[in-house]
């Protein structure tokens, strides 16, 4: 589906034209940022998964670097170079190429190299507003270039954020359970963990050394553990000092004493991703799970509704806005709302667009603070063979 | 090309004494064709059977691309330089040597870690406190990324590493490492303990087929009378 002939490139370029012409209009400046990219930035933002998509290469001088996988953080990139405090409002759009490895074999729907369009909006603190802006712009810049039957896919970090918020159990656990989010199987076997008897979490410890920590005094800890070590012949290697090995003990005592999150907790947090539904319905059915339980998610859930009525005053019909709790996206820097723009020819496995908020990005790219951003992307070659009546 | 199966083996090291030991024991002795410094060869007493001499992780690309029809090599290298692994070869018996493990190995001092699950709820502090990613040294990236993968631990960065890989650690090079151990006494020596779940892959020599190859009615009917010969 590349274009390798002067034709479908043409076409490409027209529908490439239509789609920024949207964007431009609506105040976003076209920018063109640097196809290779340096692949640290990348790894260490989106981490090793990454690799495994992306094409990283050594140059000849021995400089680490990547084909860009997608234009999201090179904006980023482009944005800080000039504001380096990322303190300015910026709407940014581009057209251009991005190359991602396809461990399942190439196919039409899944090229290794392919062209997207897209915006992203930096530092817009009216966060619901910017969220439908930048839902609406896509969704106008798709039915632009042709595309009539199509569905959004949404869900929302915050939502589930807040749920595990809601229900009593230590902060570490709430950390370790939205990082499995992406990844079922983990996801469960941690729910499952919780519930169990959390003195396991002390197994394979040394005991009589644990006996001795005391949360409330570090450095009393930190030097039983120094003479732990060295009674043990255990030399101090690597970059974690005493300190850290010592936190990471007390955590895990903690842990231990902590009681173990009950099971009907761990229903609710089952139950809530898997909900699935019209975005209204679904946002009663979470109102009603909450209230059974006395669960208070109440100022995430108005947040949820009044983004759904900001995508309708946008537009957009909410009988076509689908949510899904679990859907998150699978790419890690995505903090809140996620989008897909999804088509009944080609299916939920390969959407024609997608975005969503990632407040972190801007930081882990060099910005001092987070920084709020919202984008999206469309992958120009799927939307047009759907628009050309090909599907596939 | 003719219609002789190419097998290919180890051309150096304890892999290919050890592999011409094992064929040699079944009946299968090597013999170097041409000049003794040559890399092919032929099985005594076997028509048909072309031997090509290649190094160890070479031979995983020979059979991934159809090069050879056979191969004896560690598990460890298929795994790791063969992504698709089950749908390009076959691993058609274990041959009983070349034993090692790949391990994922932290340092002893690390007191409060015994699993990988206890390794992805230490990073986010570990991150924190240095401003980085768990630096993670190993010359196996593919079986790495997909094992951590398995296992939900993502925060961390591979650090290519393609020789002393145990002394990473302690060098400050890395903070931990994915490697092969026989013994685990070099990884003792170094500092470093495997992690309780932390076997990756229990590894062997193997005797391999190319999916990817035109199996020719001779050639198969060399492979079954190489395979019966190993197993009996």
């Amino acid at each position: 589906m590349v274009a390798e002939t002067a034709r479908e490139f043409e076409a490409l370029e027209a529908q490439a034209q239509r789609l920024m012409g949207v964007f431009t209009k609506a105040g976003y400046e076209a920018v063109a940022p640097a196809i290779i990219q340096p692949a640290d930035v990348f790894l260490d933002v989106v981490g090793e998964s990454l690799r495994a998509r992306t094409y990283v290469f050594t140059d000849p001088g021995g400089g680490e670097l990547c084909l860009r996988p997608d234009l999201t953080v090179p904006t980023c990139r482009l944005h800080l170079e000039r504001h380096p405090d990322a303190d300015v409002k910026a709407r940014y759009c581009y057209n251009g190429p991005a190359f991602r490895f396809q461990p399942a074999g190439v196919s039409a729907a899944h090229p290794r190299e392919f062209r997207q369009a897209g915006i992203e909006l930096f530092g817009e603190t009216r966060r619901e507003q910017a969220e439908a802006e930048v839902v609406g712009l896509t969704l106008e810049a798709v039915r632009a270039a042709g595309l009539e039957r199509w569905g959004l896919r949404i869900g929302d970090l915050g939502l589930f954020q807040a749920l595990l918020d809601a229900i009593d159990m230590p902060d570490r656990w709430r950390g370790r359970l939205r990082h499995q989010l992406w990844r079922p199987d983990a996801f469960r076997e941690e729910l499952f963990r919780l519930i169990r008897d959390p003195a396991a979490a002390l197994l394979d410890l040394p005991a009589d050394l644990v006996a001795t920590l005391d949360p409330a005094d570090p450095a009393s800890s930190e030097a039983e553990v120094g003479r732990y070590l060295e009674a043990h012949g255990l030399e101090l290697i690597g970059a974690r000092s005493v300190s850290e090995i010592t936190q990471g003990l007390l955590a895990a005592a903690a842990d231990a004493a902590a009681e173990p999150l009950s099971p009907s907790a761990a229903e609710l947090i089952e139950t809530y991703v898997n909900v699935k539904a019209p975005a209204r319905a679904a946002g009663a059915r979470l109102a009603d799970l909450m209230s059974e339980r006395e669960i208070d998610i109440e100022s995430a859930l108005d947040i949820y509704h009044e983004r759904l009525q900001h995508l309708v005053d946008a537009g957009i019909d909410p009988a076509l806005i689908e949510f899904s709790a679990e859907f998150g996206r699978n790419l890690e820097y995505y903090t809140g709302f996620v989008f897909e723009i999804v088509v009944p020819e080609l299916g939920t496995g390969s959407p024609v667009a997608g975005g969503g908020r990632y407040d972190g990005l801007l930081k882990a790219v060099g910005a001092r603070e987070a920084v709020p951003a919202v984008g999206s992307a469309i992958h120009t070659e799927r939307l047009l063979s759907v628009v050309n009546g090909g599907g596939e | 090309m003719t219609d002789n199966l190419i097998l290919a083996v180890p051309s150096k090291g304890r892999l290919m004494e050890q592999t011409a030991a094992a064929l040699a024991k079944a009946g299968l002795a090597l013999r170097k064709t041409g000049s003794e410094r040559g890399y092919r060869g032929e099985i005594e007493g076997l028509e048909g059977v072309e031997v090509a001499f290649v190094s160890s992780s070479e031979i995983a690309h020979y059979l991934k691309s159809g090069q050879a029809h056979l191969g004896i090599t560690g598990e460890d290298l298929i795994r790791e330089h063969i992504v698709d692994a089950d749908e390009r070869v076959e691993l058609l018996a274990p041959l009983g040597f070349g034993h090692a493990d790949v391990v994922v190995a932290v340092p002893r001092c690390w007191i409060d870690i015994r699993s990988m699950a206890s390794l992805q709820a230490m990073a986010p502090a570990f991150r924190r406190a240095h401003e980085r990613r768990l630096r993670v040294a190993t010359k196996y990236t593919n079986l790495t990324r997909k094992f951590f993968q398995s296992k939900g631990v993502s925060d961390y960065r591979i650090v290519e590493s393609l020789g002393a890989t145990e002394g990473t650690p302690a060098s400050g090079a890395a903070d931990l490492i994915v490697d092969i151990t026989t013994t685990g006494a070099t990884l003792e020596a170094n500092g470093l303990k495997v992690l309780d779940d932390g076997v990756i892959l229990r590894s062997e020599a193997n005797l391999v087929a190319s999916r990817r190859v035109d199996w020719s009615p001779a050639a198969r009917a060399a492979r079954h009378h190489i395979l019966a010969q190993l197993r009996s």
